[in-house]
């Protein structure tokens, strides 16, 4: 009996050992913990990362692993393991720009935007005073974050339900004192993008449509021409949600529309005016215009020197009742005077004012702030038709987070699209001083709303900086082929971006949201199941065998030696 | 401490049937092959009752309470308990008390229902970070399941192997028989019908099982009781 039962227990114990690979096996399996399954995922824009000849700017990091903090924090807590969460409702800009300036390490910021600045809102009360106070907080949060050289990430969200619940609950227990960290449980906010690389080549794409006028009996190379140019990418705090609706955006659209007048009226050849009309959409505008320096130095001198003027639009969606001209020549010029008055005729049959503004070129100075004066550096005329009183500063006005759709009014495009075309026509059929409209309203050259607010909404969805754009981006194809259907030639022009500017990709990610318990959490249910497992254990043995037989398991069996001595 | 989480549940879900297994005279008699057998035999179950559920069930996108589809689904249960049957009285099994082959194959029967229900979700789910109380509570139905399953194999034990009961607790007998059997469908019923949520259902369960375990171990009892 005793041999049988000692083998049997010999073989118990080799088919133990033969499952240790196996077992350890598991463990490794185990070992794999996996981070899917967050209850929420949001989506995130992180701010822009770029260099200028080396200099970095913008937030240096991406990925994001900590747990969440917010405001209502006790002070001088340690908050470089933790994400702060800052609304923008309850943004205190002071404190933003101590933080960066004293350069204070921090986990990472969250920044909330409400709902209304999202792309894709096109409706809902956008003008309110509350979002125009929303706006200017934006813009000022914007300067600080795009010109510091900030070493955590830097994220942007839309509040929805979730976010505030998990803001709320965060506050409540930031203000009892229990900060979240390993061992008191609370939210983690996770990131899992690779860390962020430079952009290899960007590429800056030049669309340009040209328009013929009637040849006379030369050919058509000694006909003047007239240039409309817009610049139509942008460049924002977060260039995923960089959309710059009026900047520069409504450019964009006015330009297509005028493009759209005047080839209607060029189809016929008794319409046909003698100038020649070359339409040019741009890029790198927020970059000192490069793509329209470029672009110039792209084309054959004789058609440069037969531009007679050119006209840039620069943000032209929300004014009211005054447009004003910028040009670089002194009013004095005689082709700046008859340029201006032929504008200003317009403008006073139309119902709203004109006015000119000048500012000299410092050609030491590589600032560009305006379009026009890229022409006015190769002698050509030009000027830029803006909103815009002062001119921007780099890397200003280029399309911020505030610049959204609900900015921008149709009418103000139409305006400044009957503005731009009368005064061409009139230009080019010789009528300045005649009462003629040729572009009037029920005629069948209208300005068609629907056109302009159609472009208006699909730009206003599409972020647009240069170096995430590729070669073959749709909206680069949708802007050539508009092009196309209007103008006889269109060519698309591929230079890369210059070397003082670098970018760095990941725009755009997930946010994880989980909630997680605390250490003590886990060890405190361990403890509670082990001591049911004992009370279960003991109360079967007392129910089945007896309680003789729970004591004895406690008590060693007396030694054998005893009883053989 | 996700992994933490997944070893503290797992230990509530298939710790209580090694204590069983441990505590009680199970283990000086080594009946474990008449629970291995026992867990066979629900695999083999469980796969019948698949097939017939997919042929003859509606798969309804809501969360609708439909009478027919749910006497549909109890009848199917009955499967569960034809097979209990084949494992008590068919099986041979080496000699052992009765008393004992109902709580091995309750036993055995419990353990293979939670490693194939239970396991799974706990492995995928609760090593994430994201903490929910889903799987404590899915740990706590398991005990719940273990005492009906016990239960059951014992009112079972008492209706085909037993031949001399007392005529009047026949009808007593096959009553908690059939309640046992048919949880599932109850509980479905108040998740669907009453709106009960998780926790409420399980703490239901809890009670019904301590319950209906006092009034078959009674019944178990009066019948050990040599009739007179």
């Amino acid at each position: 009996m005793v041999d049988e039962k000692k083998s049997k227990q010999r073989h118990r114990v080799m088919v133990f050992e033969s499952m240790y690979p196996i077992v350890a096996l598991m463990l490794i399996l185990v070992a794999c913990v996996e981070l899917c399954d967050a209850a929420t995922v949001v989506d995130v824009y992180r701010l822009i990362q770029y260099d200028i000849s080396g200099v970095p700017f913008g937030s240096r990091f991406s990925s994001l692993n900590h747990h969440a903090a917010s405001l209502s924090f006790q002070r001088g807590a340690d908050l470089s393991r933790s994400v702060l969460i800052l609304p923008l409702r309850e943004l205190d800009i002071g404190f933003v720009q101590d933080y960066i300036s004293q350069k204070q390490s921090l986990g990472g910021l969250l920044i909330l935007l409400p709902q209304t600045f999202r792309p894709g809102n096109i409706g809902g009360g956008g003008l309110s005073s509350e979002n125009d106070g929303f706006r200017k907080l934006l813009a000022q949060l914007e300067k600080i974050l795009v010109h510091g050289n900030i070493p955590f990430p830097v994220y942007f969200a839309f509040e929805n339900e979730e976010t505030d619940a998990m803001l709320a609950d965060v506050k409540k227990n930031d203000a009892l004192g229990q900060q979240a960290t390993a061992t008191t449980g609370g939210y983690k906010l996770v990131i899992s993008v690779s860390e962020p690389r430079k952009i290899a080549s960007p590429t800056i794409t030049n669309i340009q449509g040209w328009l013929p006028g009637l040849r006379a009996e030369g050919d058509s190379n000694q006909l003047p021409t007239i240039a409309i140019v817009a610049s139509y990418d942008t460049f924002g705090a977060a260039p995923a949600l960089s959309v710059g609706s009026d900047s520069n955006g409504s450019g964009v659209v006015a330009l297509l529309e005028v493009a759209r007048l005047f080839s209607v009226l060029y189809s016929n050849p008794k319409t046909r005016g003698r100038y020649n009309l070359l339409f040019a959409l741009t890029s790198g505008g927020p970059y000192n215009y490069e793509g329209t320096q470029k672009w110039l130095k792209s084309l054959d001198q004789r058609m440069r020197e037969s531009i007679d003027y050119a006209i840039c639009l620069n943000s032209v969606g929300s004014w009211d009742s005054e447009l004003l001209i910028h040009v670089s020549k002194p009013p004095d010029n005689a082709y700046i005077k008859q340029i201006f008055e032929g504008f200003s005729n317009v403008a006073e049959d139309l119902g709203f004012q004109v006015a000119l503004k000048h500012k000299k070129i410092n050609i030491s100075n590589s600032r560009v702030a305006w379009e026009h004066e890229q022409f006015s550096r190769l002698r050509v005329t030009a000027a830029t038709i803006s909103e815009l009183s002062t001119p921007p500063e780099l890397l200003e006005n280029a399309g911020s987070l505030s610049d959204t759709r609900q900015l921008v009014s149709e009418d103000a495009i139409i305006k400044g699209v009957k503005l731009v075309a009368e005064s061409l026509a009139k230009h080019i059929y010789g009528h300045q001083g005649k009462d003629i409209k040729i572009f009037a309203d029920d005629s069948s050259l209208a300005v068609n709303p629907f056109y302009v607010r159609s472009w208006l909404d699909l730009l206003s969805q599409t972020p647009r900086v240069a170096p995430f754009l590729s070669k073959n981006e749709p909206l680069i194809m949708a802007l050539k082929k508009e092009l196309e259907d209007y103008t006889a030639e269109v060519s698309v022009q591929h230079e890369s971006l210059d070397g003082s500017f670098t970018f760095y990709d990941s725009t755009k990610a997930s946010l994880n949201i989980y909630q997680v318990a605390s250490v003590t959490f886990d060890l405190l249910l361990l403890l509670v199941l082990g001591s049911y497992l004992i009370v279960l254990f003991s109360f079967l043995v007392i129910t089945t065998r007896g309680l003789d037989d729970l004591i004895s398991l406690f008590r060693r069996p007396p030694s054998r030696k005893v009883k053989m001595g | 401490m996700t992994l933490f989480h997944f070893f503290n549940c797992a230990i509530l879900t298939f710790g209580p049937h090694a204590v069983y297994y441990s505590a009680t005279p199970l283990s000086e008699y080594d009946t474990l092959g008449t629970s291995v057998k026992a867990a066979v035999v629900y695999l083999a179950t469980a796969l019948v009752k698949l097939v017939c559920l997919a042929t003859f069930l509606q798969v309804s996108e809501t969360e609708v309470f439909d009478p027919y589809q749910e006497a549909l689904k109890a009848m199917i249960g009955f499967i569960d308990v034809a097979g209990l049957y084949y494992a008590l009285a068919q099986l041979t099994h080496r000699n052992i008390s009765q008393n004992h082959k109902f709580q091995a194959v309750g036993l055995g029967w419990a353990f293979a229902d939670s490693v194939l229900h239970r396991l799974a979700p706990l492995w995928v789910g609760a090593r994430g970070l994201e903490f929910t109380w889903d799987y404590v509570l899915q740990g706590l139905e398991a005990n719940a399941n273990l005492v009906f399953t016990i239960s059951l194999a014992a009112l079972g034990s008492l209706m085909w192997l037993r031949k001399n009961k007392p005529k009047s607790l026949i009808p007593i007998i096959y009553t908690c028989a059939i309640i046992i059997a048919t949880m599932p469908s109850i509980t479905s019923y108040l998740k669907r019908v009453m709106g009960w949520h998780f926790p409420k259902i399980v703490g239901f369960e809890l009670v019904t099982s301590l319950v209906m375990a006092f009034i078959s171990c009674q019944l178990f009892i009066l019948c050990q009781r040599p009739s007179l």
